[in-house]
């Protein structure tokens, strides 16, 4: 064998090691979708059999007929699109100000005031929790759902974020504006706001991920059935054993998880670039 | 009122710090109240005894000796129902123990292996990530039917494992905070993947390139040039998932249940502050003892950063 050969021969092993262990972790990470798929067609007797069974028979429909027949399933579903809605729109604008403010604006007390922020990343949730929790409770917004979303709509990370990109748009166009005599406000709506469109859709996908997934603050804000968003209801559900059978809570499952799962499989591309900027979702 | 206003808006010299102001208005406002204020609020509140309802009793540090007695007696071997903070800290620790070098370690070696020219890098990209982007509260329970005793997880692990036999991973107070945490890796090491690809591929080709000239092969390549390359994102990785590990709740909330499951194995400190605060009706201690998961956080990753260089910014 040559070496040139040997090189190739090499190569050609090193491929399919990858692809082994490639395909095999995306198997141990699809299954539980994949199994959850496939049982939420069963019954509960078949999707508990042993050995495990992959074909529906008989194929039924009944899991998710159990769940919308609920009352509450759909009302979840709606609070935790208004929640989700609320968050996304209150960081898509209110960070968006922050951020310009902090990138293109000169004002007393500027970098104290940012750093003053960014500090609070560093504070663990569970520290502010029981506080907020009494705030709450002394403006009588607890089991109301506007008043779980203020605690949200102006996430630190989200401001620096803005404020990473604006920061990285050139100056000219900015300073054109203010010889044309655009104030600083409206060169923010005409000319900012319209040129952040990417670091808009960041905050926007990366907020509805986070809260339509988020489940310690809804636990803990919300306390009557009809005002819970998903997360909690569904634990809820399972707790409470609404049902005996498990596969409505399986069904459930994957009812709720549909919207980031297509949001996801749409913008995977927009969303990796998004982590690569951001370094992770902090 | 509102001409006035407008006209020493209009007029002002310093037109652009009252546009600067007004902008991060409410975000200052916010987290003025929600964060500086709690937090001042949560110091004060862990000096008090306290139902939500009647007086604020001054306690002192009484609410703090609650806790450092609870640990006492937890070294001491006291049954888990009496020391439920030293209970939630020790398998914290363990759980973060086992999760971190394993997500850090396996997202790498994925991340590896994937940074090649291969057919199908997206989706294997998106595979990994979408455990990621769903709830941990769906993935708990989605677990929990398949960490059944004669569930697929066992089922597979016996024709995998030979001689394995199949264990009742939920109610079994050896294995609980073991399927917690494989749970947890599952959730998150695909995430931390795709942030280890993204730094990968940002490493300069003509480095691998010298080093093929001089003969490395992959495996040398991987560990002279991909490693110490990616340490910033290493770091920056450790440190996330240390944060993420030791305030673990949702997992532990649905796989254990709000006390921990059988023998408290599932117990994590996040739990034990939420049964202060809202179950226990002690608000003071709660604080106290979060005051405690703060300093816990602060100095591992502290400590970590210091020995490993500065995370990523």
């Amino acid at each position: 064998m040559t070496p040139r050969e040997r090189e190739r021969l090499i190569r050609r092993i090193w491929i399919v090691i990858t692809y082994a262990v490639l395909i095999t972790f995306a198997l141990v990470y699809l299954m539980p979708f994949i199994r959850s798929l496939v049982a939420s067609f069963m019954t509960w007797a078949q999707a508990s059999a042993y050995p495990p069974e992959w074909i529906p028979n008989p194929f039924t429909l009944e899991n998710y007929q159990k769940l919308f027949r609920l009352d509450l399933f759909p009302r979840w579903i709606r609070n935790t699109a208004l929640y989700a809605g609320l968050i996304v729109a209150g960081n898509v604008l209110f960070t968006s100000m922050a951020g310009y403010a902090f990138a293109r604006l000169k004002f007393p007390g500027k970098d104290v005031i940012f750093s003053a922020l960014l500090s609070l990343l560093m504070i663990p949730m569970f520290v502010t929790l029981v506080p907020n929790y009494i705030i709450m409770y002394k403006l009588g917004l607890i089991d109301n759902i506007f008043g779980l979303a203020l605690l949200g709509i102006v996430n630190v990370s989200s401001i620096f974020l803005m404020r990473q990109y604006f920061t990285s748009l050139s100056n000219e166009i900015f300073e054109a504006a203010r010889l044309d005599g655009c104030g600083p406000i409206k060169a923010f709506f005409y000319i900012a706001l319209p040129l952040a469109k990417p670091a808009l859709g960041a905050v926007a996908v990366y907020q509805f991920l986070g809260s339509w997934n988020a489940f310690i603050g809804p636990l803990i804000f919300l306390r009557s059935p009809e005002n819970f968003t998903l997360p909690v209801g569904l634990s809820f559900a399972f707790q409470r054993s609404m049902w005996t059978e498990y596969t409505p809570i399986i069904a459930g499952s994957l009812v709720a998880s549909a919207p980031t799962i297509l949001l996801f499989l749409v913008l995977n591309r927009y969303l990796i670039r998004g982590i690569v900027i951001t370094g992770g979702k902090g | 009122m509102f001409s006035s206003f407008s006209s020493f808006y209009e007029k002002s010299r310093n037109k652009e710090i009252v546009a600067g102001l007004t902008l991060i208005s409410i975000a200052v406002i916010l987290n003025l109240v929600f964060g500086y204020f709690a937090m001042f609020f949560a110091f004060y509140l862990s000096f008090f005894k306290w139902d939500y309802i009647g007086e604020m009793q001054f306690v002192g540090l009484q609410n703090f000796e609650i806790v450092i007695r609870d640990l006492i007696r937890g070294l001491h071997g006291a049954p888990y129902l009496l020391v439920p903070f030293y209970t939630g800290l020790k398998n914290i620790l363990l759980y973060t123990l086992i999760v971190v070098p394993i997500q850090t370690f396996l997202a790498i070696v994925l991340a590896s292996f994937a940074n090649q020219k291969i057919r199908g890098q997206q989706f294997f990209k998106v595979s990994y990530f979408l455990p990621a982007t769903t709830s941990s509260v769906i993935v708990a329970l989605i677990f929990i039917w398949l960490f059944m005793k004669n569930g697929y997880i066992n089922y597979v692990l016996t024709h995998v494992i030979p001689g394995f036999e199949p264990v009742d991973w939920i109610n079994n107070k050896d294995y609980l905070l073991f399927a917690i945490a494989t749970v947890a890796i599952w959730g998150t090491s695909g995430h931390f993947m795709v942030s280890f690809l993204a730094a990968m591929q940002a490493i300069p080709r003509e480095i691998y390139e010298a080093a093929m000239l001089d003969g490395a092969g992959p495996i040398r390549r991987f560990f002279f040039i991909t490693i110490p390359m990616l340490r910033p994102m290493v770091v920056y990785v450790v440190v996330m998932g240390l944060i993420g590990a030791l305030q673990m709740f949702d997992l532990a909330w649905i796989m254990a249940g709000a006390n921990g499951g059988p023998g408290g194995a599932g117990y994590t400190v996040a739990l034990d502050i939420y049964n202060e605060a809202f179950t226990r009706i002690r608000p003071g201690v709660a604080a106290a003892k979060s005051w405690f998961l703060f300093a816990i956080i602060f100095t591992t990753t502290y400590l970590f950063q210091k020995k490993y260089g500065r995370a990523m910014r």
